[in-house]
């Protein structure tokens, strides 16, 4: 008699590939006769084949290239379209979410996460339709839905990496595609809502995952070990138990002092694994709309461990180290502000009565990158101010003017400060239809400094956009 | 241009790397507790690795010049000083000479100096001598850093050979690549790495991202690595933010990293106007400084060995640890008392650097603007402009120029 004695499938069954049973081909076709590997027989049925696509998995492949490729292609235009650096720096590749200051827009820039979007959309398009395939097939052939079930506790984790962002108003939280990226991701949200470890789902969920593989291992190595005696026919013991459950249910009784049954066991599995995936999601979204800090949730309700302070600074000490939060800063990460502080922007009112009472108006709201004259995105408040100046007070003209600090050589400052100038224009020209004529640029490079340039406070502030009203024109 | 480099201090930092913790690394390992005992705050290091590379380091430092003698009555034979007027004329070409080992090559005065005219700031066909320029910017800078940043440096403090390594070029500097979001930018304008929130519930307070927090954690690695140490040197890693349960050494960092922007905003940032192109960056700014720049690695830089305590010059104080400088009039109002200096000389925070602009013209015609120096019994503080321009950032522990 053929025993079941060993770690991987030793028995293989050659004959004419089963096609399985016949099937309504109004819903799609088979594909293939089937063939025979002997290796796959090592570690399952050595049969491969035919495959059932239907509409929902056709549709589900196609969803899923075109996701693929769009996060590969962006991968490959990231290393400038060389196969062997795509290779070597494989694992460091991502395609990042839309940056902060998109907020849940919908179509943010291609090159600044539009492209995730898409890849994203598609991928949870090929996400769902291969759920959909797997109840319907469930259904097709009479079996149960618990697969399609136990997947769709998976989905709905993967759906807080999307709810989360949306429920908290920032695309730029969700996950990046990549390999080293998204587990990057996963240290910077544990450290950014205060360490992960103090969420209790979390907790939950890690345990319901131990628990599964601790599950996974028990049953099949109790299965294994009384095959010799008919076990892996399961479902016959389920309803006949003969001696292979008998014996089974003793060795647990008898090491763990209690035993599952040969049919409960696969539900204690069942649920193990689709707990691990939702109490996993529900922490999820609970982070960063409810708890924002699991460290001090914890602490508060007794999960911490109370040690000893380590640091000898006095209270008021710790209050001044404490500092501010870093916040969403001009491009999503760190602040351009040498002191942190966002520039006050002035409203169009203030404007207004500035330039009608002194004739100008300085702001340092206008933020651009360093030695360049790109505008950074969080600059739009002020600028949008200044347009509505514009609109509102057509007779208003003005000359901007561009001011750097000392830093760097006077002939690069100059021209500096005469590109920003000119970049200011140009966007309030495009974004409010102001008559070109109205606005004209001059550039004093640290020529005209308000503040002694000898700090970086004041080299803050010689960094500015002054607003000189001009004649009619 | 000759070059003394000694071997050991060419391998220093290759060496000093290995001294980064990791798990993997063969040899035997020795656990520091950081910590309370429990937290697992430990740091694991390879004792053969850091006497290997202290003894590398010991081997490569240069030993400390004999002493100058009592400071000599009558006028300085020098012109054109401009930072080393408190010390005497001995004390002064003694510290030179020092200064070659650490940078040049010993007695290559060539290296800065046109030798025709020792006091000339340009060479003998008239252009600048970058090298001289940038030299008397580091001197201050290493004044300042000792005299005013004791809360980084301590009394150990700092010379040209921390960062040099007998080089002309410290080995780890950094440049702007291009990048807005560039993680060495925390060493200038971009200070933004507190992500966390302190309260329980999620407001509109912090508004900080996970992007953020991702840009943060490459910062402090940044740092970590630098230095060789790992999270727990300066965290209980259950809670980044908290001070309380933080070790000492954070405070440490955080002075060290004022200090830091501080040294990059006055002194190595303005020197892309004196430096030659070869030696800028792809954007054409100067190298700037970093945690490595001193530390190379090393917990402590060149593992605390104490350098900069036989050379007074380097001090812009007169005295070191309580004990009066020898080669150093006296007679200056005590620097480290803050409420006599600021008797004598004006509010050290605020005042704006006396003279000498940020940024030096490459063609400062400085022979015919030769001072002398102040004569060593003149009551005078002396007021040194480099060391007097902070700026007024906050950082404790500062002290007033003498």
């Amino acid at each position: 008699m053929l025993e079941y004695q060993n770690i991987f499938t030793r028995v293989q069954v050659r004959t004419a590939p089963d096609p399985g049973l016949p099937i309504d081909l109004s819903t799609g076709a088979r594909y293939g006769k089937g063939t025979f590997n002997y290796w796959i027989g090592k570690i399952g049925d050595a049969q491969i084949g035919p495959i059932y696509l239907g509409w929902s998995g056709i549709a589900s492949i196609i969803f899923g290239f075109f996701a693929i490729e769009i996060i590969g292609l962006n991968f490959l235009a990231q290393v400038h379209w060389n196969p062997i650096q795509f290779i070597r720096q494989l694992p460091w590749l991502a395609l990042e979410p839309p940056p902060p200051q998109f907020g849940t827009h919908l179509f943010p820039p291609l090159q600044q996460g539009g492209w995730y979007l898409l890849a994203g959309g598609f991928l949870s398009a090929a996400i769902l339709l291969w759920w959909l395939r797997t109840y319907l097939r469930a259904r097709a052939l009479g079996l149960g839905t618990h697969l399609a079930w136990a997947f769709a506790s998976a989905i709905f984790l993967y759906s807080t990496f999307f709810f989360q962002p949306l429920l908290v108003g920032s695309w730029s939280e969700m996950v990046p595609f990549g390999i080293f990226a998204h587990l990057d991701w996963t240290a910077a949200f544990s450290i950014r809502y205060g360490n992960l470890y103090y969420n209790p789902f979390h907790a939950l969920s890690i345990a319901f995952l131990y628990g599964s593989a601790v599950l996974f291992a028990m049953h099949g190595a109790t299965i294994l070990a009384v095959s010799r005696v008919g076990g892996e026919r399961e479902i016959e013991q389920i309803t006949d138990r003969g001696t292979a459950a008998e014996r089974a249910a003793l060795f647990w009784r008898w090491t763990m002092g209690w035993n599952a049954t040969m049919e409960s066991i696969h539900r204690w599995a069942w649920w193990f694994a689709v707990l691990t995936t939702f109490t996993g999601g529900l922490g999820i979204l609970l982070t960063g709309t409810v708890v924002d800090n699991w460290f001090l949730w914890g602490q508060k309700h007794g999960l911490v461990a109370d040690y000893p302070a380590q640091n000898p600074a006095a209270a008021a000490q710790m209050e001044q180290l404490r500092g501010q939060y870093a916040g969403v800063q001009p491009s999503g990460f760190p602040g351009t502000g040498v002191n942190d502080t966002i520039p006050v922007v002035i409203v169009a009112e203030q404007i207004y009565e500035s330039v009608t009472k002194t004739g100008r108006v300085v702001t340092q709201a206008i933020l651009f990158d360093l030695a360049q004259a790109t505008i950074v995105a969080d600059s739009r408040a002020q600028l949008d101010e200044i347009g509505k100046v514009l609109s509102e007070h057509p007779e208003l003209t003005f000359v901007i003017e561009g001011h750097t600090d000392n830093s760097g050589e006077p002939g690069a400052n100059q021209s500096l400060s005469e590109q920003r100038a000119g970049a200011v224009r140009e966007y309030l020209i495009t974004n409010y239809q102001v008559l070109p004529g109205r606005l004209s640029t001059a550039g004093y490079g640290a020529s005209r400094p308000v503040a002694s340039n000898d700090s970086p406070a004041g080299r803050a502030h010689n960094r500015r956009v002054e607003l000189v009203a001009g004649s009619q024109p | 241009m000759t070059c003394l480099v000694p071997g050991a201090a060419r391998l220093l930092v290759a060496g000093a790397c290995f001294a980064v913790v990791t798990g993997c690394q063969p040899g035997k390992k020795e656990s520091a507790q950081r910590g309370y005992r429990g937290t697992g705050m430990e740091l694991i290091v390879d004792k053969t690795d850091i006497d290997r590379n202290m003894a590398l380091v010991a081997a490569g430092i240069p030993p400390a010049l004999p002493p100058a003698g009592p400071p000599t009555a009558g006028p300085s034979p020098w012109r054109n000083v401009q930072v080393l007027t408190d010390v005497s004329p001995a004390e002064l070409t003694r510290t030179m000479l020092a200064m070659s080992t650490w940078v040049a090559g010993t007695g290559n005065c060539a290296y800065c100096h046109n030798i025709a005219d020792m006091s000339a700031d340009t060479s003998a066909g008239g252009t600048p001598l970058y090298t001289k320029l940038t030299a008397r910017r580091m001197l201050r800078m290493v004044r300042d850093i000792n005299g005013t940043y004791e809360a980084h440096v301590r009394n150990t403090g700092v010379t040209c050979y921390t960062c040099h390594l007998g080089q002309p070029v410290p080995k780890s500097t950094w440049v702007y690549d291009g990048n807005p979001n560039q993680v060495e930018r925390y060493f200038l304008d971009r200070k933004a790495v507190r992500v966390q929130t302190h309260a329980v519930a999620a407001s509109n307070d912090n508004r900080s991202s996970v992007k953020q927090t991702e840009w943060t954690y490459a910062v402090m690695i940044k740092i970590s690595r630098g230095m060789g140490v790992s999270c727990s040197e300066c965290h209980n890693t259950r809670a980044f933010n908290s001070w309380e349960q933080a070790p000492p050494q954070r405070v440490q960092a955080l002075h060290g990293a004022e200090m830091v922007r501080h040294v990059n905003y006055e002194y190595l940032m303005p020197l892309n106007a004196v430096l030659p192109a070869s030696r800028l960056g792809p954007m054409g700014d100067s190298p700037k400084a970093l945690c490595s720049t001193c530390h190379n690695g090393a917990y402590k830089p060149l593992y605390g060995y104490p350098m900069a305590k036989d050379y007074p010059a380097l001090w812009g104080r007169t005295e070191w640890n309580g004990q009066p400088f020898p080669a150093i009039p006296a007679s200056a109002p005590a620097a480290t008392d803050s409420a006599g200096a600021g008797a004598a000389a004006p509010a050290p925070s605020a005042a704006p650097p006396a003279s000498v602009p940020a940024t030096p013209a490459p063609s400062t015609p400085a022979p015919s603007a030769a001072t002398p120096a102040p004569a060593q019994a003149a009551p005078a503080p002396a007021p040194d402009p480099g060391t007097g321009a902070m700026g007024g950032r906050g950082v404790t522990g500062k002290k007033a120029a003498p």
